[in-house]
């Protein structure tokens, strides 16, 4: 049953690699869009048949490999990894939903879209560290030609840079995986919580630290981020959006995982760290978004601040704070991915993404009034107005993190608070004022923007104020998985959580 | 008439100076414009035959009545146009009363000085006593607030004087696209001489108003008072909506400390002939009103020459805006031409001077307007 | 009956938020042909529906014990998110002035908007407003209300950022919105720390809380000074004031509603919080002196303005400082009091500001001049205006100043001098807005002035009377005092600051054209009161340096020192750096392809060996 969810976009990126019979770009164009359709169907099959009551992973599957190897072809879902496989189905959609029709290489693309997609889902579904580690590299592929085949100028640079930076990440995740393996005498690479168990303090951190390098790339936390703003400036707009939506995600995911889960005691050890950590990570991508003048690098500065409010809470390992992280992925992926999107039109329409030269893009007859509505609604949702879902999962992470890091959750909030200002900046400048999109100042008739532009957008922008109004529809699905992880967590709170002693030693009596 | 020797200017705008006296136009001849213009100003003739009618009829008929709900009925109020007046979708007379009220607001002209004279006063009182006859809140409140409803009756004055003014106008625009239609108008220089021909064929028409009260009429402008069509209409009409306007809300701010506003009202340029059209059809804009107006009549030839643009229907306001003042420099034309001192090919070097100096003034006043703008491309 | 009303009583500010949803076809320009005023009856019918359905459970409260209704939001792990309504005739009473002033406003902007054709969008976040400010009347959850103040934060950036293309409005909108944003911030803070100290976050529970708590005096007075940054700006406090001053290049009917109980309802808030203020004397001290600072300075201020609406809003600022110093003081029925009377008589005076405007096109206090005679309603609006607000016997601000008189002025002599030096102050600013506006000669651009159309006139008209029977009203709702219990002296010094005030002002020398005072030192000041203190350089070199220093310094270091490292070391030992930096080139690329699958394949290699 899970493993359908693998089979459609695998499937359809090799009928469409393979499949000689397309007439046109648009062709491949909507056979891709009904694969990704289809795969966000069976999610939502999945999703009626998943019970939020069960903590542990559901619909395992388990097929043998390579034992050998301690490989094995093992999947599951939990709470932890739903949300978050429906984000990527969701916007799997959306990407090849709003990727331009007279696209070159069409089958090419499209195809590596699919196989993405194909990586994302394997990696959340995957319940053998050495499964993950292959579907972690599987995804860079396709986001590495994406980026060097489609991207802007200085795709190659960008390209090659994302590369390297998630190569090294591989390398430190898998030298982690094979450490805690190999350390624990473990017989195979099967997703064990208590792995680590036996392991010493020191040889837990050490090995927590390479994950934490792997994932701190992939989320990415600065100062390894520089990847990022490159990989996003050139990306074209579909990519963006799974990148920022989806594929920044795996890291955090990972972290939680992998790090939460199979490390509590060096997590415990390193957690106030690591907080600090979220503030440097939040402050500096803050600031820094504030003096970027295009606007794509300035989401995605934007990106590195909000994901820090993530490792921020991931660090307190609360139930409350990994409800929480868990939120603030979801609302971050359509927040960012809408952000995406937007800028994205705003650039095929000017040519441009330069604040210093835009200006009054809300012109109702010539500009983008609608676009321009839905980034105020999308940037008002990143800065965390009440009413739509950035709001609550900021507000949860902070009333989560409070509790263990009083002070650096403070320091996060002055973030928030710089959200406003740069993307404040953002809309006035682009959006107010006389209408002008050349540098010269000579006014340019843009092409109008159809309403397959705005769709996207619209459906984001509705989902962001629908899980605004009702986060529960998130945190309902998440919460059983949560707190179980947040169990075996327990340890960093155990001063403030009388029962946390309690659910230390309750841990071992864990079925593995 | 185009070899005739003329004095040179050393002005900026010599090149259109030159261009009058050389019996040319400010809009540059080509069969494009000539489509533009002729096309917008159908549309403008047939809402400005709305606008008109219903001056007239707020003048005539909602005399000093303070609650005027059904003003834009024109007196047939029935369920349908309720309902549809209702649903915003008519003409939007708000318009033309913030035309009459930027013409009041400037004033100039004969018109302006009979409205302080004793004679209006008398008239008006006379008026407003029967208006009010046995209504004693109003007639008290008057009484503390004197001025309150003579000022009501100059504003009706205004909403008379421009339903005149645009009764005229309109006729001008709709014969000009009938001609059109017809073939017999092919070129702007036509179109100027079209709309001047107009202008002082009507130019000693007499302004009057009167309104009728308890079946008996009461003169508000008699005939006595000696003010015509060209004088005491059309010329303030052209300074003020033509040149001074006033600023938009959603341009420039009233904001007292910034001083964008100037003090001396001679200095306004917000007129039809320097707003600048991009922001037509935004917040604050009210010209957007007229432009929404006449969406609804263009002409069919000129619709497909909007439909072949970029943005097709999106951008109508603002390529109808563009288009419209394209027009509006040709009655400006119209108007230069008509009130020149001397006849344009006039030979002696005194009368040449007078004109010269007669064009500079206009040219002056054109500097900062989109005269410039209006020269390059048609619609894009 | 009763209790259906009650339970159904969270659908009134409901209507509101209806209202603005109704608009988005006209706002989003998907009606073109028709025009866009039916969105702006739809919102004005909602708004009579919320008016209606207001008024009967205000009457079925009445000498009713509040009712509070508990919605379950959020429920996670061990946090749950309630959202408490208090339903009494107090709020009820509040949540009926909220609807009906912005009904009011609403009728008077289908006359001064007729010609502005983004009619739709101005009565959606109307509706917005109306939404957000009823809803945090009835608010019984600091969570709620500081949700609700956010989105207040939110549509008043969209107002004051309403006619967009205009460039003043560009840094008004921005300044309002981040202002206010630093406030919301501050107050974050404290949201979440009471959450977490106190455990729940609706009021009842956090008074409870409040009683018994033990807070070292540090956290204590970090977290009452944390919760008043919110309420300072939304009701424009020093320092915190810039941008009710930029706010007014927003429409006026915005400021109408803005000026009376949009910055009321921070004011609100904060005598909400007051129970939870008791424990830092340090925060209840820093309202009263940032009351007081803000209630002279912006009397001052408002004095040397020449634009009529900052004149106004200045005034505003002020009197929302007494309301500091009252909850400063604990007395917050004076502060309820006098929210109450000011909100009625300042939307007034906004009324017949917008009446002027719209009729005379300036906002210039010396180009205005002879009004009186023509427009009756626009002068009596903002005669019975300014008396209500001067505490002109027996009109409604009176009544709040003499309560407030009384309570200080044996204990608090300073207090009560700062009460009647603000009156004195703002008798002389009204009286100087009068003389310029109404009296004298007409000037040009005031000689053509018919009253405003009965779109704006029957608003302004029913707004007189309401706020000439508001004392009979407060009589009904026992909010005066007894006459025979007033406190003469008292009274008496009230009534004295207000004649000379007025006097002061009737007298002072008005200079309809720009002339400065011949003295340097007179000129200095009034510069320096024009211009607001200066506080907007000394932001410009504190707060806005700050941040736009950092953002480069950090802009930098990302460029050149962690980017840069990343490109000068990481990578040129890979590649050579040239080639990677500037070129495409496939050849690099698959060889980088080769090292990632390289490195896999070694990995899977590795672990067969281990295994």
């Amino acid at each position: 049953m899970l493993s359908i969810l693998l089979w459609i976009p695998l499937i359809g990126a090799i009928a469409i690699a393979l499949w000689p019979n397309f007439q046109s770009g648009r062709q491949v164009k909507q056979f891709s869009l009904v694969v990704s359709v289809l795969a966000l169907v069976w999610t939502a099959v999945i999703g009626s048949q998943f019970d939020i009551a069960i903590a542990g992973s559901q619909f395992q599957e388990t097929i043998p490999w390579l034992d050998s190897l301690g490989l094995r072809y093992q999947v599951g879902i939990d709470g932890l990894s739903f949300p978050l496989v429906a984000l990527n189905s969701l916007l799997t959609c959306i990407a090849i939903y709003s990727t331009d029709d007279d696209l070159e290489r069409p089958r090419f693309y499209y195809s590596l879209m699919l196989l993405l997609n194909f990586g994302v889902v394997g990696a959340f579904l995957a319940e053998n560290m050495l499964l993950f580690f292959l579907f972690f590299e599987i995804e860079l592929i396709p986001l590495y030609l994406l980026i060097g085949i489609w991207g802007g100028a200085r795709r190659g640079y960008a390209a090659t840079k994302f590369l390297i930076y998630t190569a090294v990440s591989g390398i430190a995740i898998l030298g982690s995986f094979l450490g805690l393996v190999w350390l624990s005498g473990a017989d195979s690479f099967v997703y064990q919580p208590d792995l680590a168990h036996s392991l010493s303090l020191t040889q837990q951190v050490v090995l927590l630290g390479g994950l934490l390098l792997g994932f701190g790339i992939k989320i990415p936390l600065v100062p390894l981020h520089t990847w990022l703003p490159d990989a996003h400036v050139e990306a074209s707009t579909p990519v963006s959006v799974l990148l920022a939506g989806v594929l920044l995600k795996l890291g955090t995911y990972g972290l939680l995982r992998f790090g939460v889960g199979l490390f509590p005691e060096a997590w415990a050890v390193l957690a106030p760290w690591l907080a600090s950590w979220a503030v440097v990570s939040v402050l500096y991508g803050a600031f820094t978004a504030i003096a970027q003048t295009d606007m794509k690098k300035m989401v995605a500065f934007s990106s590195v601040g909000h994901m820090g409010f993530i490792l921020l809470a991931a660090a307190a390992a609360t139930p409350l704070s990994l409800v929480a992280v868990e939120l603030q992925m979801v609302s971050h992926g359509l927040i960012s991915a809408l952000l995406f999107l937007l800028v994205g039109v705003v650039y095929k329409k000017t040519g441009t993404r330069d604040l210093t030269i835009l200006r009054g893009l809300l012109n109702p007859e010539r500009g983008l009034p609608v676009i321009g509505s839905l980034m105020v609604l999308g940037v008002m949702a990143s800065a965390g107005i009440p009413g739509m879902v950035g709001f609550i999962s900021e507000f949860l992470v902070f009333r989560a993190s409070f509790t263990a890091f009083p002070v650096q959750t403070l320091l996060c909030m002055v973030g928030t608070g710089l959200t406003a200002v740069y993307f404040l900046l953002l809309v006035n400048q682009a959006f107010f004022g006389r209408l002008t999109t050349r540098a010269d100042g000579k006014v340019v008739t843009l092409p109008p923007v159809a309403w397959s532009d705005r769709y996207p957008g619209i459906l984001l922008a509705l989902l962001v104020v629908l899980f605004g109004l009702q986060p529960s529809w998130i945190t309902g699905w998440t919460e059983a998985s949560i707190t179980q992880l947040a169990k075996t967590a327990a340890t960093p709170v155990a001063v403030l959580a009388p029962n946390a002693a309690a659910a230390v030693l309750g841990q071992s009596s864990i079925p593995s | 008439m185009p070899n005739t020797p003329q004095l040179k200017s050393k002005h900026p705008y010599a090149e259109y100076i030159e261009r009058i006296q050389q019996g040319k136009t400010l809009l540059p001849d080509t069969p494009e414009n000539v489509l533009e213009v002729v096309g917008v100003l159908k549309s403008y003739g047939v809402v400005m035959d709305a606008y008109y009618k219903n001056l007239i009829y707020i003048a005539e008929g909602q005399f000093l009545e303070l609650f005027p709900f059904f003003k834009y009925f024109d007196g047939k109020v029935t369920i349908a146009k309720l309902m549809r007046h209702l649903w915003h979708d008519r003409i939007n007379f708000e318009y033309a009363e913030y035309c009459m009220k930027v013409m009041q607001w400037h004033g100039g002209g004969g018109l302006d000085e009979y409205l302080e004279s004793e004679t209006f006063r008398k008239c008006a009182q006379k008026a407003i006593d029967a208006k009010t006859r046995g209504n004693f809140f109003i007639r008290g409140l008057n009484k503390a607030f004197p001025e309150f409803l003579l000022e009501q009756v100059r504003q009706s004055v205004y909403y008379s004087v421009l339903g005149q003014f645009w009764d005229v106008m309109c006729e001008i625009f709709l014969t000009l696209s009938d001609l059109y239609d017809q073939g017999k108008i092919t070129t702007i220089p036509q179109i100027v001489e079209h709309v001047k021909a107009g202008l002082v064929r009507a130019a000693s028409k007499p302004i009057v108003y009167a309104v009728e009260i308890g079946g008996q009429r009461y003169n508000i402008i008699p005939k006595s008072a000696k003010l015509t069509f060209l004088a005491d209409a059309a010329i303030p009409y052209v300074e003020t909506i033509f040149f001074r306007g006033t600023p938009f809300l959603g341009t420039v701010s009233y904001n007292a400390q910034a001083q964008q506003i100037p003090f001396d009202q001679g200095r306004f340029a917000y007129g039809a002939l320097y707003a600048d059209p991009l922001p037509i059809g935004g917040a604050g804009i009210p010209p957007t009103l007229l432009m929404q107006d006449m969406r609804h009549y263009i002409p069919d030839y000129l619709h497909q020459v909007y439909q072949q643009t970029i943005r097709k229907e999106d951008d109508l306001l603002i390529k109808l805006c563009e288009s419209f003042q394209k027009s509006m420099f040709c009655v400006t034309n119209a108007t230069i031409v008509g009130l020149m001192p001397h006849p344009i090919d006039t030979r002696d070097p005194k009368e040449q001077k007078i004109n010269l100096v007669y064009l500079q003034g206009w040219m002056d006043r054109l500097r900062s307007s989109q005269l410039e703008s209006v020269q390059i491309g048609s619609a894009s | 009956m009763n209790d259906i009303l009650v339970q159904t009583s969270w659908w009134v500010p409901c209507y509101g938020l209806l209202g603005a949803l109704l608009t988005l076809p006209w706002s989003m320009g998907l009606v073109k042909r028709s025009g866009p005023r039916p969105a702006a009856y739809f919102n004005i019918l909602m708004t009579v529906a919320s008016l209606i359905h207001g008024t009967l459970v205000f009457r079925a409260t009445w000498h009713q014990e509040p009712v509070q209704l508990v919605f379950h939001w959020l429920k996670v792990a061990d946090f749950d998110l309630t959202f408490l309504v208090e339903i009494s005739s107090t709020t009820t009473g509040v949540m009926e002035l909220v609807t009906s002033l912005s009904f009011v406003a609403q009728i008077f902007a289908l006359g001064y908007m007729e010609k502005d054709f983004a009619l739709a969008r101005f009565f959606g976040l109307m509706g917005f407003f109306e939404a957000a400010m009823s809803g945090l009347a009835i608010s019984n959850s600091l969570f709620l209300s500081y949700a609700l103040l956010e989105m207040l934060t939110l549509s008043t950036y969209l107002l004051v950022g309403f006619w967009y293309a205009q460039p003043l409005v560009v840094t008004a909108a921005r300044d309002a919105f981040l202002t206010k944003r630093v406030g919301d911030i501050l107050l974050l803070m404290g949201v979440v720390t009471l959450s977490v100290l106190a455990g729940s976050l609706n009021f009842p529970d956090l008074y409870d809380w409040a009683e018994t708590a033990t807070l070292t005096p540090l956290v204590a007075t970090l977290l009452g000074l944390a919760l008043i940054a919110g309420p300072s700006g939304k009701c424009a406090q020093f320092p915190f004031h810039l941008w009710l001053d930029e706010a007014m290049e927003g429409p006026n009917p915005a400021s109408i509603l803005r000026n009376s109980v949009v910055v009321s309802s921070g004011a609100y808030f904060l005598i909400k919080l007051q129970p939870i203020l008791n424990l830092s004397p340090v925060a209840l001290t820093t309202l009263i002196v940032i009351g007081s600072i803000t209630a002279i300075g912006e009397s001052l201020v408002a004095i040397a303005q020449i634009d009529i609406k900052r004149a106004l809003s200045h005034s505003t600022s002020a009197y929302l400082g007494l309301v500091f110093i009252a909850v400063g003081m604990q007395w917050t029925n004076v502060a309820f009091l006098l929210l109450f009377t000011h909100a009625i008589a300042k939307a007034l005076i906004f009324m017949s500001v917008g009446g002027l405007i719209i009729t005379t096109n300036t906002q210039d206090l010396t180009e205005y001049g002879g009004l009186w005679s023509r427009m009756p309603a626009t002068t009596s609006s903002f005669v019975v205006g300014a008396s209500a607000l001067v505490g002109l016997f027996p009109l409604g601000c009176f009544w709040a100043f003499e309560r407030g008189l009384d309570i200080y002025w044996y204990d608090q002599p300073l207090l009560a001098a700062i009460v009647l030096t603000v009156n004195l102050l703002t008798a002389i600013n009204l009286t100087r807005i009068f003389r310029l506006v109404f009296l004298g000669a007409s000037q040009p651009k005031t000689r053509r002035a018919p009253e405003v159309p009965w779109p704006m006139a029957v608003p302004m008209v029913s707004m007189i009377i309401v706020t000439l029977l508001s004392p009979l009203m407060m009589m009904r709702l026992s909010l005066l005092p007894n006459l025979a219990s007033l406190n003469r002296s008292a009274a008496a010094a009230l009534v004295l600051s207000g004649i000379i005030g007025c006097s002061i002002g009737a007298t002072l020398s008005l200079n309809r054209s720009m002339a400065r005072p011949i003295q340097k030192q007179l000129r200095v000041l009034q510069d320096i009161l024009a211009y607001d203190f200066y506080i907007d350089r000394l932001y410009r070199v504190t707060v806005v340096f700050v941040v736009a220093s950092l953002s480069k310094i950090t802009a930098w270091i990302d460029r050149y020192i962690v980017d840069g490292l990343v490109n000068a070391i990481g990578l040129a030992s890979v590649l050579s750096g040239e080639s990677l930096k500037y070129s495409a080139s496939g050849q690099s690329q698959f060889y980088m392809l080769t090292i990632l699958i390289g490195v896999g394949i070694l990995g899977l290699l590795f672990t067969w060996t281990l295994c």
